[in-house]
């Protein structure tokens, strides 16, 4: 069998500002328990806070938004895909794949919404 | 418009049709890559209702247009800025 390949990836999701604040970290833990069980590696965590919804999203204006940089065999990322999707307070997410580790994130307009 | 050092060709005596040369503002800073987090630049590249801005006017390059455009749609996608901005 080939030798699966290993890439770095950036997650960003979007959780619902409703939830408590434990859910809300119950939530998260699930999406980083998600990653390492599938053989992947956290690299970095973000946590961008709480902010404001360009647009509706399910009859929600706001939500708490979270990048994830780790590394993981090219071959999970569809199956998270589908464990996303059957999460419920995650509202929005996007996984693309990148070069580096974003060690800070210097953008004033979401550190602002914090 | 203003007549430039940059203009295509010398304006002739005082026609209005003297054209300024726009310059890419990616290629000149020699960025690498465009984030869409960086939702403060990519403001400066769609309209008021969110539409993406063609190259003619904001005279961006072939090469960072195409990065724009994704950095764009991701950061739509995620609800950073606007698909469509109401009034």
């Amino acid at each position: 069998m080939r030798k699966e390949r290993i890439a770095l990836y950036e997650g960003m999701y979007i959780l619902s500002a409703t939830l408590s604040e434990d859910s809300r970290k119950k939530a998260f833990d699930k999406i980083l328990t998600g990653i390492t069980e599938k053989a992947g590696k956290i690299e970095k965590v973000h946590e961008m806070g709480r902010r404001k919804l360009a647009y509706d999203i399910d009859s929600k204006r706001e939500g708490i938004y979270y990048v994830v940089f780790f590394t993981a065999p090219t071959s999970i990322i569809q199956e998270l895909w589908k464990e996303y999707h059957l999460h419920e307070d995650l509202i929005r997410f996007q996984t693309i794949r990148t070069e580096n580790v974003q060690e800070t994130l210097e953008f004033p307009l979401l550190k602002m919404a914090q | 418009m203003e007549q430039t050092s940059y203009s295509r060709r010398p304006p002739s005596g005082d026609s209005i049709f003297a054209k300024k040369r726009k310059s890419c503002p990616f290629t000149a800073n020699k960025v690498k890559e465009i984030d869409y987090k960086d939702i403060e630049t990519l403001k400066q590249f769609i309209t008021e209702r969110g539409k993406i801005l063609p190259r003619r006017i904001t005279g961006v390059s072939h090469y960072y247009q195409n990065l724009l455009k994704q950095a764009i749609k991701r950061a739509r996608h995620m609800a950073l800025i606007p698909f469509v901005a109401e009034e």
